[in-house]
């Protein structure tokens, strides 16, 4: 199994630039500079069928395509780096290990867009992967990589990394774009979209860390390498899995797109722990609705997760086991978005602690019918929120909703949580 | 969508088809037929924010369909939109019920009672009963300064405040803290508002988180006393409504015109209720201190003045107004100085204002003259020798409104005091001279000229397609400078330095005291405790602007109206219990013997016996009798061919 990321891991250590280099490294960018046409690399991208790795899973060739090629003034390109959905890591993992393909991608991109200037936009906790990305762009613009005239060519291309102070909301492209400007970051309204106008008002494409970090791959392999890749014909690419919770061996794995999810969990995760039986999982973060048992069978990939009433988001599995009481897990996720609440709009600002205080309500056994119908129109009302914070945060509740339901009333009916082992103390 | 120019979207609101500019909000488009939808943070002068989720409404068919916010959407060709469908109703109700979740249910002791929009929208939408069973959210509040009253646990976050103090407004030191549920708008620390605009936050607060600390606790909506009004403390004439009760001023709110104001006003003109309610302000009329009924003061004025003929001859009287004089009185004062044959007729004091407002009403006509809105809409705005936060602060607030739409500011420096440029809202490029800035390349460009010397040098940039504004003295000063043109009237400064004046008859007007040297005989009629009544030996005590009907015409001759709010009278300030119960008794409210000037000036016409029945406002002014105080004004150009 091919690992285009992960293929340069060195176990407990980062990958130097000299092993990236010697292992194949920036063979693409040579290859991008010395023969291809932004055009072409822009292609190949749109060719592969990469869809973004950041959880909306929009084609990212498709993104760099919206940038208007005739408008005047400075254009720009945005790492997001601002991993923040709980039960999601891959971009630390990868970064930790290997800073370079980012690096090398970001370059082509900035190539393929016409863009001078590049930032990479890290959440601030993520130390480790920020110094292996600073000293990365040390060494490339040591090396001729980035910076003036990149490889001896016409093309000059520089990359910033910035520390994100720290917020879910930054990870929201237009609120990341407000926060690089120093503005409080509230999301701002779509259209016009950033493709036209973002950053200072310029043409902009923001793109996950993961899905930059393959361009290389499918420069230098072709996109029908690329495409290849993926277990299904529909799926294009490899995709970072990190699976957390009740399972044998949690960790971010580099899996084929279409493996199924009982697949991934007996295979590299190595079944449920001992004693444990698996009972749900959130298959793509924390804003997406539960998987149950019979979701097993399907394969993880972007349109069949979301035929089966859930989201691929970033690939990051929370899997719980028969013990897990799903109105406390649900209720631990809509306390996490309601702390992350940018606060600008009514229904997250307000909506997320209602929903937080009917959860706990009924997990507390005070619940009632009533509550039931909250919730319900909680999950329709919410999808009117300003950005995709509020609804993705009822993703959880409506799952909860949808297969958690008998559990659910058992809270009501015996007013009391049915999965607490100590009884007597509630 | 069509970019032919001129393009106008047609949809279907409710059933009511309507064509409305292109760019114009789903909202808008409903508001022009009369249909409202409830909004929060969207407000007509600071466009939308997409923050409160109040307004929305359901896409029947066009090209976007379901739940929508109307104020976030354009209007396009073939929306059908319903804003009473079952789904948007619920929204919009489900979005007063978050709100309500942490807004206390104190409206019974809240000033915003009566006249808040979160009342009126819980209301309307139905939401009594609320199935929410946790602890509110409290905040801690700030000392904003002696005029704003801070209570953010009253929040609903819709940013209004913040949009106007710091986008609109350029001030810094107020914003918005936290997030989540904990948003906080205010100060880092406790503190005096340092914009010159902060009270519009009253206005603009959708509910009672900044109230007005002089109407505190005071008097419900509907228990004031209210008409539109102008302002009088500038040359701006900005539209405002005072709200009054017991004859007390309590609060003065920002009235709409957007060739004036727009939406606002500054603080100076919001918060300076207490000229009106000053205890020492003349109450009755006085001869030499003594209170007197108002037939034996105009007996004994006129027998002063024939005393005072007989002495110094006729014209040693000097009779003077002011650019604070309405204009009813302002054309009476040549009938008094014809019919009682005095020496001097003054509309100023002192040489420097008159030059300004005969500067103005010189240069400026229909054409020429810019208005507020024009300013707004500039490209080019040029400073001349004006402090325009001291003369005129709503002037700054128009010219930060064009350079927020890309116009290039200059100032003069030469004739811009430094302090006179500290804290302007907007950034400007310094210049030595007039002539440095290229006006002739501007499409909208604007000269705004304030008091003083500045104005010789105007003259010369003058081409055509420039606009002029003036900064002037006072709310009549235009008028009292086409009425002092039209008499060949001359400053009271003049008339003294020629030595021949030994009386005044002071008309609502401030003398400095270097010019009542060897003034032997004062008569004032004022309604402010000035220096002048203090020295007067006749007092006719006049009513305040909010006491009475009157015209202004402002800086840029508008002839705007304005309404009679309250009797005028001793505030009622509870009862005494030493003087309980009343042991007086009396038909008329204590202390309301003011009279508008104008009638005052007409009594003493009428009893001179040269004139009966005196009205104001005859001959070319007559026009000015029909102003509708609720119409944005009119320019003077539009009424009168010939200003004489």
């Amino acid at each position: 199994m091919e690992q285009p990321l992960f293929r340069h891991n060195k176990p407990g250590r980062s990958v130097t630039f000299d092993e990236y280099r010697a292992e194949g490294g920036f063979v693409a960018l040579a290859k991008a500079m010395q023969g291809l046409s932004p055009d072409q690399v822009q292609q190949a991208v749109i060719d592969s069928g990469m869809r973004g790795r950041g959880g909306a899973g929009f084609p990212t060739g498709k993104k760099w395509s919206f940038v208007p090629r005739n408008l005047p003034g400075p254009r720009w390109l945005i790492c997001n780096c601002d991993e923040m959905e709980p039960g999601t890591y891959k971009d630390r993992v990868l970064l930790e290990a290997n800073p370079y393909s980012l690096l090398e991608g970001m370059v082509l991109a900035c190539y393929a867009i016409g863009v001078r200037h590049a930032f990479i936009f890290i959440r601030r906790g993520y130390e480790q992967a920020a110094a292996n990305l600073r000293r990365g762009v040390a060494e490339c613009l040591q090396a001729g990589l980035l910076g003036e005239n990149i490889l001896g060519s016409s093309f000059s291309c520089d990359i910033d990394v910035h520390v994100s102070a720290g917020r879910y909301i930054c990870g929201e492209e237009t609120a990341l774009m407000n926060a690089l400007e120093g503005k409080r970051a509230n999301p701002r309204s779509k259209p016009p979209f950033p493709a036209v106008k973002g950053l200072w008002g310029g043409p902009t494409v923001v793109n996950n860390a993961e899905s930059l970090a393959n361009v290389p791959g499918i420069i230098a392999n072709g996109p029908e390498w690329f495409k290849g890749l993926a277990r299904t014909p529909e799926a294009a690419g490899m995709k970072l899995f990190c699976i957390s919770g009740h399972v044998a061996k949690t960790g971010c794995f580099e899996l084929p797109l279409g493996m199924p999810l009982g697949e991934i969990i007996e295979g590299p995760c190595g079944g449920m722990r001992p004693g444990s039986r698996f009972k749900a999982c959130l298959p793509g973060g924390a804003s997406t609705p539960f998987f149950t048992e019979e979701h097993l069978h399907i394969p993880m990939d972007f349109d069949p997760v979301a035929k089966a009433g859930s989201r691929l988001g970033t690939g990051g599995i929370v899997v719980f086991d028969q013990d897990t009481c799903m109105v406390a897990a649900t209720l631990n996720l809509t306390r996490f978005y309601a702390r992350e609440s940018c606060g600008w709009c009514t229904p997250c600002r307000e909506g997320l602690p209602y929903v937080n205080h009917v959860l706990e309500t009924i997990e507390a056994g005070k619940g009632s019918e009533e509550h039931i119908t909250i919730l319900r129109e909680h999950v329709k009302l919410l999808n009117n929120a300003f950005c995709a914070l509020a609804p993705g945060a009822m993703g959880p509740v409506d799952g909860l909703l949808r297969h958690f339901m008998d559990e659910l009333r058992e809270h009501i009916v015996k007013g009391r949580c049915p999965c607490k082992k100590d009884l007597c103390q509630n | 969508m069509s970019l032919q120019k001129g393009f106008m979207p047609k949809l279907i609101i409710d059933n009511i088809a309507v064509e409305v500019a292109e760019g114009v909000t789903v909202l808008e488009a409903a508001q022009s037929v009369g249909i409202h939808i409830p909004h929060f943070c969207w407000h007509p002068a600071l466009g939308k924010a997409g923050a409160c989720r109040v307004c929305a409404v359901k896409m029947v068919d066009g090209p976007v369909k379901g739940i929508q916010m109307s104020c976030m959407l354009p209007a396009q060709d073939g929306m059908v939109v319903s804003t009473t469908d079952q789904e948007a109703m619920a929204m919009r109700r489900q979005v007063i019920e978050w709100l309500m979740i942490n807004h206390p249910h104190d409206c019974p002791v809240c000033d915003e009672g009566g006249e808040c929009q979160l009342q009126d929208y819980t209301i309307a939408g139905g939401h009594g009963l609320r199935s929410y069973t946790g602890k509110k959210r409290t905040h801690i509040n700030q000392y904003l300064g002696p005029h704003i009253e801070h209570e953010m646990n009253r929040c609903i976050q819709c940013y209004r405040c913040v949009r106007f103090y710091q986008e609109f407004a350029g001030g810094t030191d107020f914003g918005v803290m936290g997030s989540a549920g904990r948003i906080y708008y205010g100060r880092v620390e406790g503190g005096q508002l340092e914009s010159p605009f902060s009270g519009n936050l009253v206005d603009i607060c959708p509910t009672g988180v900044f109230t007005d600390k002089t109407a505190r606790f005071r008097a419900r909506y509907w228990d004031y006393d209210m008409a539109p009004s102008v302002c009088p403390h500038c040359s701006l004439g900005c539209n405002t409504v005072p709200a009054a009760r017991y004859r007390e001023l309590l609060k003065i709110v920002a009235r709409r015109n957007d060739a004036v104001n727009g939406w606002f006003i500054c603080d100076k003109g919001r918060f300076t209720n207490s000229v009106v309610n000053d205890p020492a302000r003349p109450r009755y009329p006085l001869v030499d201190g003594r209170k007197v009924g108002w037939d034996e003061a105009l007996d004994n004025l006129l027998l002063r003045i024939r005393e005072f003929g007989a002495v110094h001859g006729p014209e040693s009287l000097a009779i003077v107004g002011s650019s604070r004089l309405a204009m009813e009185a302002a054309t009476l004062l040549y009938r008094l100085f014809a019919g009682i044959a005095a020496g001097s007729l003054c509309y100023f004091t002192l040489e420097e204002e008159a030059d300004q407002a005969r500067a103005a009403i010189t240069h400026l006509n229909d054409a020429t003259s810019a208005s507020m809105g024009d300013v707004q809409e500039a490209d080019l705005i040029a400073l001349v020798d004006c402090d325009l936060l001291q003369d005129g602060p709503m002037m700054a607030l128009a010219v930060r409104q064009a350079w927020r739409k890309g116009a290039k500011i200059f100032l003069v420096e030469n004739d811009v005091a430094p302090e006179a440029q500290k804290g302007l809202p907007f950034e400007w490029q310094s210049v030595s001279l007039l002539s440095d800035i290229p006006i002739r390349e501007a499409r909208k460009p604007v000269i705004i000229c304030g008091r003083g010397k500045g104005m010789q040098d105007v003259a010369p940039a003058l081409t055509s397609g420039v606009k002029l504004a003036y900064l002037l003295g006072g709310p009549n000063a235009f008028g009292a400078a086409l009425l002092s043109a039209g008499h060949g009237a001359t400053t009271l400064a003049q008339a003294v330095a020629s030595g021949k004046v030994k009386g005044i008859l002071a008309v609502e007007v401030d003398i400095p005291p270097e010019l009542l040297q060897g003034i032997s005989f004062i008569a004032a009629l004022d309604w402010r405790a000035t220096a002048i009544v203090k020295a007067a030996h006749i007092v006719l005590p006049t009513t305040a602007w909010v006491e009475m009907d009157g015209t202004y015409i402002n800086n840029e001759g508008r002839a705007q109206r304005f309404k009679k709010v309250m009797h005028p009278g001793l505030p009622i300030m509870g009862l005494d219990p030493a003087g309980h119960p009343p042991r007086r008794h009396e038909t008329a409210p204590p202390g309301g013997e003011p009279r508008p000037a104008w009638q005052v000036v007409a009594d003493i016409i009428e009893r001179t016996g040269t004139e009966r029945d005196v009205q104001p406002l005859s001959g070319q002014w007559q026009w000015l009798r029909h102003l509708d105080a609720e119409s944005p004004g009119q320019r003077i150009w539009q009424n009168m061919k010939q200003v004489k």
